[in-house]
C-alpha cells in the first residue's frame, strides 16, 4: 500500500508544481492574468471541461473507452434547450429530463457493450455517429437561444472570482471521489478495469460494471452539456464536438491507466486546472490558438509516457 | 475481448472462413443492390451520367481512406490520425505548388513522403512506448492538425496550377481517373496482402503476435511499415481531394475521416482484432457509405441525418458480423 500511495503523491505532486510554475510565471509575464475577473473566466471554463474529464474517466476506469461523450452532450444540449424554448418546459423539470437522457445515452452504450462483447471503440464510435446525426437533424444546425434568465444567471453570475457555476463540478467531483473509495460498486467497476478475470473469479459482475460505467459516463456527459448551455447561455448544436481530445487528454494527464483499474478524481481536477492555465496563457500572450491543440496533444504524449515509465521502473524497483 | 475473438478464428479451417468472408461480400452486394434500386426509382438524377460521375469521384476518396486505415487494422491496431496525415499531406503539396512553385510531380512526391514520415513516426512511438496506438495517434492527430494549421496559419492554397483542377474534372466515359487510382491501389493492395512476404507478416503480427515473433516476424518492424503505409495512403487520399477541390485546404480530413475510415473496412469485414482484411470488402463498404451520402443528397433530405444513417449502419455491420462469428462458432461446438 505505502508505496502506491507515494507513487499517487508524486503524480499530484508533479502537476501540482507545474500549475504553480506555470501560475507564477503567467503572473510574472502578464498583469492581467491575477486580475478577479481573468480568474473568474478560468475558473468558468474549468467547470465544463473538468466533467467532460470525468465523463472519460469513469468508462477509463472500468477498461472502456467513450467516444461518444462529446456527441452525446451536444444531443442533451440540443433537447435541453429544445425542451424550454419550444416545449416551454420548466428549468428543474428540464434539468432532470436533460441528465436523464444522457444516462439513457450512456445506457444504451453499455448495453450495445456488454452484450454483444464488441470493442467499445467501435460501438462509442458508431453511436457518437447517431447522436451526432440525431442532434443536426433535429436543429439543422440552428441553436436554441431562449433559454430562461435564472439559468442564464447561473451561468454568469459570481461571487468575487467564484462563478456559480463552479458547484456542480465541485459536488460531482466530491460523489465520485466517495463513489470510487467508499462505494461497494465503485470499487467493483475498479477491479473489473483492473484484472477482469480476476473480477470474475471473485464473483463481480463484470458486465453489469461496464454497463454501470458507461451510464454514469453518459450522465456525467449530460450534466457537462447542461452547464455548457448555462454557460454560453445558448443551447449550441456544436456544443462537445471539440470534447474528444480533451475527454481522453484529462484523465490521462491526471494518471489514470489506459488498460483501466486505476483513476485519480483529484488528478483529473489538477489536469483540468493545468489545461485551463494553458489555454489562458495563449489568450493572454495573444499565440494562435491552434497551440492548444498541438501542446495538448504533446502533454498526453508526455503524460503516457511519464506513466509508462514510472510502471515499467516500480515494476522493476 | 481480444482473446475470443483469437479462439473464435483460430481454428476455424480457411476455405470455409473464406466462404464466411464472400457470403458477406455477397450480402453486402445485395444491400448496396437494394439501396442503387431504391435511389433511382425514387430520384431519376440518381442514374445520370453527372451523378454516377461524382459518385465515383467520392467512392475512390472514401476507399483509399478505408485501405488507410484497413492496413493498420490488419496488424491489430488502429490510427486516429489518418485525417490528420491526410490534411498535411494536403497542405504540404498546395505549399510546394504554389508557394515553391516545384513542379507537379515533384510537390506530389513531397507530399506522399510527408504522409509516410508521419506514419513512420506513429508507428515508431506505439512500437518504442508500448503505448496503445489508440491514445498515441489520438496525441499525434492532434500533433500534426496542430502544426499544420500554426505553419499554414489555416490559409487555403488556392492558385495551384491547372492540371490539378483538371485532372479531378476529367472522364474517361463517366469514370473518373480519381476512381481508376483507386481501384488500381486495391489490386496492389490485394497482392500485397495475399502473395507477399510482408503482408503475410502483416496479417500473421495482427493475428497473434507471439507467435509471429516466435516464428521471426519482426513484429515491431512490421507494424512500423503497417504505420507507414497508412501515412502513404492517407496521403494519396488527401492528393486526390486536393484535384477534386482544385485547392489544397486547411479544413478537409481532421476529424471528418475518422468514420469513414473505420466505416469502409469495419462493414467490409475487417477484424479490429487483427489478422485479416479484406480488400474487396472495403471497397464494398466504402461504396455503400459513399451510395447513402448520394442517395440522400439526391433526395434531398440533406446531410443533415447522414451521420445517423452512417452510425446506425456501423452499428448494425459489427451486429451481423459478431452474431455471424457466434452462429459459425455454435455450429462448429455442435459437430
Amino acid at each position: 500500500m505505502n508505496p502506491l500511495r507515494r507513487l499517487a503523491m508524486t503524480e499530484w505532486s508533479g502537476l501540482a508544481a507545474a500549475i504553480v510554475i506555470g501560475g507564477l510565471v503567467l503572473s510574472l509575464l502578464a498583469p492581467n492574468f491575477l486580475t478577479e475577473f481573468n480568474i473568474y473566466v478560468m475558473l468558468r471554463s474549468f467547470c465544463v471541461s473538468l466533467l467532460v474529464g470525468f465523463a472519460q474517466m469513469v468508462t477509463l476506469g472500468v477498461g472502456q473507452m467513450n467516444l461518444s461523450v462529446g456527441a452525446l452532450g451536444g444531443l442533451v444540449a440540443i433537447c435541453f434547450g429544445g425542451m424550454m424554448e419550444v416545449l416551454g418546459v420548466p428549468l428543474p423539470v428540464a434539468v432532470i429530463a436533460a441528465v436523464i437522457l444522457g444516462a439513457a445515452g450512456g445506457l444504451i452504450n453499455g448495453v450495445l457493450t456488454e452484450r454483444t462483447g464488441i470493442n467499445g471503440f467501435i460501438i462509442t464510435l458508431a453511436t457518437a455517429s447517431a447522436f451526432t446525426g440525431i442532434n443536426f437533424g433535429i436543429t439543422r444546425s440552428i441553436p436554441f437561444y431562449k433559454m430562461p434568465p435564472a439559468l442564464v444567471a447561473f451561468g454568469e453570475e459570481r461571487i468575487s472570482a467564484f462563478p456559480y457555476l463552479l458547484v456542480a463540478p465541485l459536488i460531482v467531483a466530491a460523489l465520485l471521489g466517495l463513489f470510487f473509495a467508499r462505494t461497494v460498486p465503485g470499487r467493483r467497476l475498479l477491479a473489473v478495469g483492473g484484472n477482469p478475470n480476476a473480477a470474475d473469479l471473485s464473483g463481480i459482475s463484470r458486465g453489469r460494471s461496464i454497463i454501470l460505467a458507461h451510464t454514469l459516463s453518459g450522465t456525467l456527459a449530460g450534466i457537462a452539456a447542461i452547464l455548457a448551455v448555462a454557460q454560453l447561455g445558448s443551447a449550441q448544436p456544436t456544443i462537445g464536438a471539440d470534447w474528444l481530445l480533451l475527454s481522453f487528454a484529462a484523465p490521462i494527464i491526471g494518471g489514470a491507466a489506459l488498460t483501466g483499474g486505476y483513476i485519480s478524481v483529484l488528478g483529473t481536477m489538477f489536469a483540468v486546472v493545468l489545461i485551463a492555465l494553458i489555454e489562458n496563457g495563449m489568450v493572454l500572450a495573444k499565440v494562435d490558438p491552434y497551440w492548444v491543440q498541438f501542446l495538448l496533444g504533446a502533454l498526453i504524449l508526455a503524460a503516457v509516457w511519464l506513466n509508462r515509465w514510472r510502471a515499467v521502473r516500480t515494476g522493476t524497483a | 475481448m481480444t482473446t475470443e475473438e483469437a479462439t473464435t478464428e483460430a481454428p476455424a479451417p480457411r476455405s470455409r472462413l473464406a466462404l464466411g468472408a464472400l457470403l458477406a461480400q455477397f450480402g453486402l452486394v445485395v444491400i448496396i443492390v437494394a439501396f442503387w434500386v431504391f435511389f433511382s426509382s425514387q430520384a431519376s438524377g440518381f442514374l445520370s451520367p453527372f451523378n454516377l460521375f461524382n459518385i465515383g469521384r467520392d467512392l475512390a476518396i472514401d476507399i483509399i481512406i478505408g485501405f488507410s486505415q484497413m492496413v493498420v487494422l490488419a496488424t491489430g491496431g488502429m490510427s486516429l490520425a489518418v485525417g490528420a496525415i491526410g490534411v498535411c499531406a494536403v497542405m504540404m503539396a498546395g505549399y510546394l505548388m504554389q508557394t515553391l512553385g516545384l513542379p507537379v510531380w515533384l510537390s506530389v512526391i513531397g507530399a506522399l513522403a510527408l504522409g509516410a514520415a508521419l506514419g513512420w513516426l506513429n508507428g515508431f512511438a506505439i512500437v518504442r512506448t508500448g503505448i496503445n496506438a489508440f491514445i498515441i495517434t489520438l496525441a499525434s492527430a492532434n500533433l500534426f492538425s496542430g502544426a499544420m494549421l500554426i505553419l499554414t496559419k489555416a490559409v487555403p492554397f488556392n492558385a495551384l496550377p491547372p492540371e490539378i483542377g483538371a485532372f479531378g474534372r476529367m472522364k474517361i466515359g463517366f469514370v473518373s481517373p480519381l476512381l481508376v487510382t483507386a481501384l488500381v491501389l486495391g489490386v496492389v493492395l490485394f497482392i500485397l496482402f495475399r502473395y507477399t512476404t510482408l503482408g503475410r507478416q502483416l496479417l500473421a503480427a495482427g493475428a497473434n503476435p507471439r507467435a509471429a515473433a516466435m516464428s521471426g516476424v519482426p513484429v515491431g518492424r512490421i507494424i512500423i511499415s503497417a504505420h507507414i503505409l497508412s501515412g502513404l495512403l492517407a496521403a494519396i487520399a488527401g492528393l486526390l481531394l486536393v484535384t477534386r477541390l482544385g485547392a489544397a485546404m486547411p479544413s478537409v480530413g481532421g476529424n471528418d475521416w475518422l468514420l469513414p475510415s473505420f466505416l469502409g473496412p469495419v462493414i467490409g469485414g475487417t477484424l479490429l482484432s487483427g489478422g485479416s482484411v479484406s480488400v474487396v470488402g472495403t471497397v464494398l463498404g466504402a461504396l455503400l457509405v459513399t451510395t447513402i451520402r448520394s442517395g440522400l443528397l439526391v433526395l434531398q433530405i440533406g446531410s443533415f441525418w447522414l451521420d445517423f444513417f452512417l452510425g446506425v449502419i456501423l452499428l448494425l455491420a459489427v451486429l451481423v458480423d459478431r452474431y455471424r462469428g457466434l452462429y459459425a462458432e455454435r455450429i462448429r461446438g455442435a459437430r
